[in-house]
């Protein structure tokens, strides 16, 4: 696709700034009633999906040109899809999130980029990691267990660490709590050691598709050459770029979150709990594994009218509006939990406020990533918990940040730790 | 036009630079395509509304003070607006400053007691209804639906909507108001300027309502309203709404105080009888003819579509031949929506007992298919919150209104099957969506306690497709000789042209003066005409305003 190919669509945006609102009936208080975190932060139109599609419209026709706003415009959109859920509440025929990555491809394309991006992407092209770290050390947080390599051994199941589990060493007791757990249920897993390679999605996010393209069809051949057929991971940037852009390259691997699998363990009885953890929890939807985390189904087709002007699409064209992402297996372990007592913040599920991490924001915005994640945090204390628990290590990373800048007590746990802690 | 830098750092100083842009892609997100009107503006294909000078995000009164007198220093025009709805919210000439209010937000106040809200520009129906409710009460929500701003909606618009039945429309509602004049003062009307609070629009204190807001709501164009009070009506049902289901499918199951009924009669004069008695009978929590938007052929497999999350717009042909839902079609021709709030027990068995005794008298019925739980659950929900208004735009991306059927509820039921057949007659050339013609719409009351009824029938097209667009202009062209022909005047399809013109700024003056000479009572527009004379000497505003000179 090219940013022209979404002519139609920036004639048929309506304006009507659904996109920058919770979903209309879900909405609980003024307080927590928007989605969109840049358009909350920024308040000019400009930074909602709507405006977006009046900014590329606007570029597309020569009508403007770049500037350091316009790139600001771009490059503060955290890619969360939050505007994309609202605004399919009415529209079938308008794709927001699609749009508004392809307004970033293009001006990744034009030479726009930012430098504060350029480390990642550097580090990306030189170490196949978005950490700034030696590849020879990626397996290393998993030295210390027996876990097969697929560079040596044959496993079905691929274990994923990801970016920032394999090299963030506050986070890495999640990762090794994953695959124990995983493990203790019985599962052969292995993983990929110091051959793992970021699965690309922070940097589709950011705009640099051709990156993301060369590093999914590496990912894709290496484990096609090691027999991989299930791949989990415990990352939900991980997921969503393992279940819903790798198959347009050719992926055809099972793919599930360490909630999905925990989820089945447990009520299949191969997990089972020993200790009680009294403590009152609330849960938040990674925006990769929530809204975005819903099956890739393939797709060809053309638009067609029917009744004169009714757009629609021949084949009927499947729609992604948040509707069947993974809100429940998450929701299943915690309860599960001896314990834990799960209360819920005003906006959840397909709904759910971003953490601020995504999109390239975190590295080139800070304080409007930490005002996300911040938004969050107030969310999350006003429910009465005092702890917030994610499945995501930025989105956990983040809220890390955000809690000792601002002070707060709120402990943050992956689901992974307290599903460890209790066994 | 560039603003001159003094002006534009001066401006800068009063809002913060973080409150300010003059970048022209900033600026085009704020213009409006006039081939998608989503308010009765006639359609041209690409053109937008004029680029402003400059956009403001002011956070305060005093900021909006500051500006308006800078403003009037410059001799610049301004527009305000809050959500943008339609394209009377942006400027309709060139160098004006576009004042965005979407950082005034606040509620300011609840008052549970005397059931009023004051409230900021950008407070929207649906956060001051979740509010309200947590304390027992609801707020009416325009029929632009709850995105809308509720101070624009009272101060600046109709602000007529499905609940004008039990909540009264905004011009009703509308209590204490602050008002930034066109010339920078602040007036504080009602008892509001006696400093009595906010309870009354009228006194004690300047009764000035009717100065402020003008025959329709001043459009901003006449100063900007930076607060007002707002009444709110009784809600009889939990602090926030237990909604449940898949997305976009969310229904809400209310206690046995709440039903929603959809029902249909045998004939026009049926249905507005039925009107009139449930007006004289005093029942009703809010009543629209909602779903027939989608046309008369349509609604039903609409319905099934919107409340089914596996379903799409690419289902709607094989639904369309489903004998059931053809048979349901049919049944509900001449439809309309009702939703029964009981305060007590009583009371809605009271409501009940009498709504069924008005669809005996008047030989309705009842569309049971339309109370089959999920559905029922969804439209009561659709109908309370209002959430799903941009609907209206499902079919192509745009729609408009055309005829416009303003008056007692039996001149809209006499003339709307021949407007519909002569829309049905269009619809076969294809540029806009084959639905059956009657896409009639509207509140059943247009004011408190009924009364009045607007039949708008919605005509969708396609704002990408030329010849939609210039299929659907000669269509609103057409409709508009009908309506002057059979002496109906000119339809909702043309009421915004006489502020613009097709190249998206504001009609001649020439060409308003002419119309507003043929309106029903032209005297109205030479009184608001001395209105912005003696309050907007600079007129800063723009033509949505109508005047007349003598």
């Amino acid at each position: 696709m090219a940013l022209e190919d979404f002519a139609a669509e920036m004639d048929r945006c309506s304006q009507c700034s659904y996109c920058k609102w919770i979903p209309f009936d879900q909405m609980k208080s003024w307080r927590f009633a928007k989605n969109c975190p840049s358009i909350a932060y920024h308040n000019f139109n400009s930074y909602s999906a709507r405006g977006r599609y009046a900014v590329g419209r606007s570029l597309t026709k020569g009508q403007s040109g770049y500037s350091d706003t316009v790139r600001d415009v771009v490059y503060t959109c955290l890619t969360c899809g939050s505007c994309d859920v609202s605004c399919k509440v009415c529209r079938y025929n308008l794709e927001p999130l699609e749009m508004v990555r392809e307004l970033k491809f293009r001006l990744v394309e034009d030479g726009q980029k930012l430098d504060e991006h350029q480390a990642l992407v550097d580090s990306l092209n030189k170490e196949s990691n978005t950490m700034g770290s030696p590849r020879s050390e990626r397996g290393k947080w998993a030295d210390d267990l027996v876990l097969p390599r697929l560079s040596s051994e044959k496993v079905e199941v691929l274990f994923h660490a990801g970016c920032r589990f394999s090299y963030d060493k506050n986070l890495q007791e999640t990762a090794k709590a994953a695959v124990s757990l995983l493990q203790k249920a019985g599962v052969n897993i292995g993983i990929m050691g110091e051959h793992e390679m970021c699965c690309g999605g922070r940097i589709y996010s950011m705009g640099y598709r051709d990156e993301f393209t060369r590093l999914a069809k590496a990912n894709i051949t290496t484990w096609a050459k090691a027999g991989v057929k299930t791949v989990v991971t415990s990352c939900s940037d991980g997921y969503h770029a393992f279940k819903r852009l790798y198959p347009k390259l050719g992926s055809q691997v099972n793919v599930f979150h360490t909630v999905e699998y925990l989820d089945r363990l447990i009520q299949e009885g191969k997990l089972k709990y020993r200790s009680e953890i009294p403590v009152t929890v609330t849960y938040h939807d990674p925006c990769h594994l929530g809204r975005q985390g819903e099956p890739y189904i393939t797709w060809e087709g053309v638009e067609k009218k029917i009744k004169g002007q009714i757009i629609v699409y021949e084949p009927k064209k499947p729609r992604y509006n948040g509707a069947w992402g993974i809100y429940d297996p998450p929701r299943n372990v915690l309860r599960s939990i001896p314990g834990v007592e799960l209360v819920e913040m005003e906006r959840i599920r397909e709904y759910s406020w971003c953490c601020g991490a995504g999109g390239g924001v975190r590295e080139a915005y800070p304080e409007f990533s930490l005002w996300t994640a911040s938004e969050r945090i107030a969310e999350a204390m006003a429910t009465g918990a005092s702890a917030l628990v994610t499945a995501c290590p930025w989105c956990k990373s983040n809220f890390m940040d955000a809690i000792e800048t601002l002070g707060d007590k709120m402990k943050v746990y992956d689901i992974v730790d307290l599903v460890q802690k209790a066994i | 036009m560039t603003l001159p830098k003094h002006v534009y750092k001066t401006l800068e100083d009063i809002v913060g630079s973080r409150n300010i842009s003059d970048d022209p892609a900033v600026l085009d997100s704020y213009r409006y395509s006039l081939a998608h009107t989503a308010i009765h503006l006639g359609p041209f294909y690409d053109t937008f509304t004029p680029r402003g000078a400059a956009v403001l995000l002011p956070g305060s009164t005093e900021e909006v003070q500051a500006i308006v007198k800078l403003c009037n220093k410059h001799k610049i025009k301004f527009k305000a607006s809050s959500t943008f709805w339609s394209a009377q919210g942006y400027p309709s000439e060139e160098n004006t400053i576009q004042l965005d209010m979407r950082r005034m937000d606040r509620i300011l106040e609840i008052d549970e007691k005397n059931m009023f809200a004051v409230i900021e520009p950008g407070v929207i129906g649906a956060t001051l209804q979740a509010e309200a409710m947590k304390v027992g009460l609801n707020t009416h929500i325009p029929g632009s639906g709850c995105s809308c701003s509720i101070l624009a909606s009272a101060t600046s618009y109709f602000g007529s909507g499905p609940s004008n039945l039990y909540g009264g429309c905004y011009y009703e509602n509308l209590l204490g108001i602050e008002w930034v004049m066109p010339t920078g003062d602040i007036f504080k009307i009602g008892s509001l300027g006696s400093d009595c609070g906010w309870f009354c629009g009228e006194g004690p204190g300047p009764s000035m309502k009717g100065i402020a807001r003008g025959l329709l709501g001043s459009k901003g164009a006449m100063g900007v309203f930076t607060k007002c009070a707002i009444k709110l009506f009784a809600w009889p049902g939990p602090k926030t709404l237990p909604v449940e289901g898949i997305i976009p499918a969310y229904r809400v199951a209310l206690p046995e105080n709440f039903r929603a009924y959809t029902v249909a009669f045998p004939s026009w004069k049926a249905w507005a009888d039925a009107a009139h008695l449930i007006w004289d009978t005093g029942l009703g929590y809010l009543a629209h003819r909602q779903f027939n938007m989608f046309g008369r052929d349509l609604k039903f497999a609409m319905v099934k579509i919107l409340t089914d999350p596996t379903k799409t717009l690419g289902d709607l042909v094989e639904l369309l031949d489903d004998p059931e839902v053809q048979r349901i079609t049919e049944d509900s021709m001449r439809d309309f929506q009702i939703v029964l709030v009981g305060m007590t027990p009583r009371d809605i068995a009271w409501q009940e007992k009498a709504f069924d005794e008005i669809l005996a008298r008047t030989g309705g019925w009842k569309v049971e298919a339309m109370n089959a739980p999920e559905i029922h659950d969804w439209v009561l929900l659709y109908l309370i919150r209002l959430g799903h208004k941009n609907l209206n735009l499902v079919f192509g991306g745009s729609y408009d209104g055309c005829f416009g059927l303003l008056g007692a509820v039996d001149y809209g039921t006499t003339h709307v099957e021949e407007t519909a057949m002569f829309k049905k007659e269009w619809e076969k050339r294809g540029a806009v969506v084959q639905a059956g013609g009657d896409c009639t719409m509207g509140p059943i009351g247009g004011q408190g306690g009924g009364g009045t009824g607007l039949w708008e029938n919605f005509t969708c097209f396609d704002p990408h497709d030329k010849e939609s667009v210039v299929g659907t202009l000669e269509f609103f062209d057409a409709a508009t000789i009908l309506g002057l022909e059979r002496g109906w005047g000119v339809g909702m399809e043309k009421w915004n042209s006489q502020n613009r013109g097709p190249d998206g700024k504001t009609t001649p003056k020439v060409e308003r003066d002419r119309i507003h000479i043929g309106a029903p009572q032209p005297s109205v527009f030479r009184y608001q005409g001395k209105v912005r004379e003696a309050f907007n000497p600079n007129d800063l505003g723009d033509a949505y305003y109508e005047t007349l000179e003598d």
